[in-house]
């Protein structure tokens, strides 16, 4: 009992200094965690904190508004250019919009008919209106077209030449989504001649026309290309990229001490940001349940390995090499044990008994076959059992045993078929 | 001085002066539960920075009711529980050493002859695995059947575990009693 008083002693020596210890966060760690967290809040949505959404909200806005602003200015800037020669005279895309209606009257071409519903399509879209006319125009669909004039003829009455500018800027990614780290590939249908720039949404920018972009953390960027002619004119395009976070793969192995469930070994999920699994536990058998649990035929070496899927497909593995060692064979036994003195047990422990440390038995792993022997100091024997599950509970024939020391001794084998052969004593205490 | 409802709902909103004022105000404290967990003070710094992400952006499941404080410290110590899932990745818990511990030494132990930061250090010194359950059961309170589901291990590895660092703990602190007696 005076284990138990020390025992105590130490606890509440800990409970009493520690419990309420403070220690002292020192300013540069308080500074460490403050940017950790200022950064961690700025990917995230609040309306009352400045942050990423502010300013991808703002770059927008500046962008419409820039739109806005600069439609109506470049029409005035741009007059139309008288007729020169049917084969030269060149007129700014936008101007195309202006006289839509007019060529939508003359128009008796059914081709051409056919092209104004994707013009006014386009023209919802801002201030690239008259661009889409020239693309969708079969004869100037090929970028190499842009540069050359085209002529259309409009029933005899005006000769009006179109320069296919291309001002109908649009990114062409190589993918718009994908796990990180995501390469992409930034190309658009600008030939040269128009000079570039990128905003590729994470504080990246390029002026190449084409060219190989990483992005490392996972988002949503919103890229922006503006393009500028050699007439100074400006187009701009967006694209939305999004980039998806990559689960992280991890497990733990349990086997479980339970008596007659000594071999199913529990795996145990750690992963996170993971919705679909795939184990394979290393000998040619698979599972896709989260938590599988699995019975191997025979202990040996097994390499198993764990992919785990996000929600977006990406996939995260981790692969443990020989799972299990010979550490996960072993049989133990204790050396004394308490018999319950109210009468047999039967020797089959469960939690409460083996809490009272009632019944003699192993702890056990990879056993598969066991006999247990259990003799007095005068060669008798007074138990035997070939289950791990039932231990010995003191009694022989009804009666319980006299306090003292008992031999035992164990034959059997593990699964991988190392032999077993182990003695030793116990002895038998009564209160 | 805000009032800590004032704080928290600061910190609910995510503002920064409150998230900064709760850090001032219970990161002291948290660190020395950090301490009791990790293995040395970067270690345990890292665990609080863990754990005050945590705070901050679970701080609304905090009901209210029930001292703010024991939130704090709950949330922290899952965080320490996770730090150690996730630091002991596929490690056995089978070990079971010995049913019966080997336990020596007479003295008793005077509170005012260890400082804090001798306890630490022993605890410290524990394997990772013994530190929790000392941790857990004896200065958290939660029961060895808590412990166990909370670790993933067996009722017996968690008793048996808690009982072998009690013997260890007990070794350490009868030597450091011997050489403080020694050097002072």
């Amino acid at each position: 009992m005076r284990d138990e008083e020390r025992d105590n002693g130490l606890e509440s020596l800990f409970r009493n200094k520690l419990e309420e210890n403070e220690m002292v966060a020192g300013s540069d760690l308080t500074g460490r965690f403050m940017e950790r967290l200022g950064r961690r809040e700025f990917f995230r949505f609040n309306p009352s904190r400045f942050n990423i959404w502010y300013i991808t909200a703002a770059a927008a806005g500046l962008m419409v508004a820039g739109l806005l602003l600069l439609s109506p200015s470049r029409g005035e800037a741009e007059p139309v250019t008288p007729l020169q020669d049917t084969s030269q005279v060149s007129v700014p895309g936008e101007e195309v919009v202006t006289e839509a209606p007019a060529l939508q009257a003359i128009a008796t071409d059914p081709v051409t008919l056919q092209e104004y519903p994707a013009a006014s399509e386009a023209g919802e879209a801002g201030s690239v209106k008259g661009q889409a006319i020239v693309r969708h125009d079969p004869i100037a669909t090929d970028a190499k077209a842009q540069g050359e004039t085209i002529a259309l003829n409009r029933g005899g009455t005006a000769k009006l030449a179109v320069t296919p500018l291309l001002f109908n800027t649009s990114i062409e990614p190589s993918v718009t989504s994908g796990c990180v780290p995501l390469h992409v590939r930034f190309g658009c249908n600008a030939g040269d001649g128009y000079s570039a720039s990128w905003s590729l949404g994470d504080g990246g920018i390029s002026s190449e026309i084409s060219h190989d972009y990483i992005y490392d953390i996972p988002g949503i960027y919103r890229v922006t290309l503006t393009l500028t002619d050699e007439r100074r004119r400006v187009s701009t395009a967006t694209e939305i990229i999004e980039v998806w976070d990559n689960p992280r793969a991890d497990f733990e192995v349990r086997q479980n001490d339970q008596p007659g469930e000594n071999d199913k070994v529990l795996f145990v999920n750690l992963s996170t940001g993971a919705v679909n699994y795939l184990w394979d536990f290393g000998d040619g058998t698979f599972s896709t349940l989260a938590d599988p649990s699995y019975r191997y035929e025979r202990m040996g070496r097994y390499d198993v390995s764990l992919v785990a899927y996000s929600v977006n497909g990406c996939a995260d593995s981790v692969t443990v090499n020989d799972l299990f060692t010979d550490k996960g064979m072993y049989l133990r036994f204790p050396n004394a044990f308490v018999p319950n003195r109210g009468g047999p047990t039967g020797g089959y422990y469960n939690q409460q008994t083996d809490e009272e440390n009632q019944v003699f038995h192993p702890v056990a792993s990879g056993v598969d076959s066991y006999n247990l022997k259990i003799y007095s100091k005068s060669g008798l024997l007074v138990f035997e059992s070939d289950e791990i599950a039932m231990g010995w509970d003191g009694y022989n024939k009804g009666r319980l045993c006299s306090p003292g020391v008992y031999v035992w001794k164990v034959r059997g084998s593990y699964r991988n078929g190392q032999s077993i052969i182990m003695a030793g004593d116990v002895t038998l205490i009564n209160y | 001085m805000m009032s800590e409802q004032h704080i928290i709902d600061g910190c609910i909103r995510h503002n920064r002066k409150a998230q900064e004022m709760l850090w001032k105000q219970h990161s002291g404290y948290l660190l020395g539960v950090c301490m009791r967990y990790a293995t040395d003070r970067p270690e345990a710094e890292d665990m609080l920075q863990e754990a005050f992400m945590r705070i901050f952006f679970n701080l609304g499941e905090y009901s209210g009711t029930g001292s703010f404080r024991g939130w704090l410290r709950r949330v922290t110590v899952n965080t320490a529980i996770t730090w150690y899932h996730k630091n002991l990745r596929h490690k056995h818990h089978a070990g079971i050493d010995d049913y019966v511990s080997a336990e020596t030494g007479t003295a008793g132990f005077e509170e005012d002859f260890y400082t804090a930061e001798d306890l630490y250090r022993v605890l410290a010194e524990l394997s990772p695995g013994y530190r929790m359950v000392f941790n857990l059961y004896t200065i958290e309170g939660y029961k060895h059947q808590e412990i166990a589901e909370m670790l993933g291990i067996d009722v017996n590895t968690s008793k048996s575990q808690y009982s072998r660092a009690r013997a260890i703990l007990r070794k350490k602190l009868e030597e450091l009693a011997h050489m403080k007696g020694k050097y002072t």
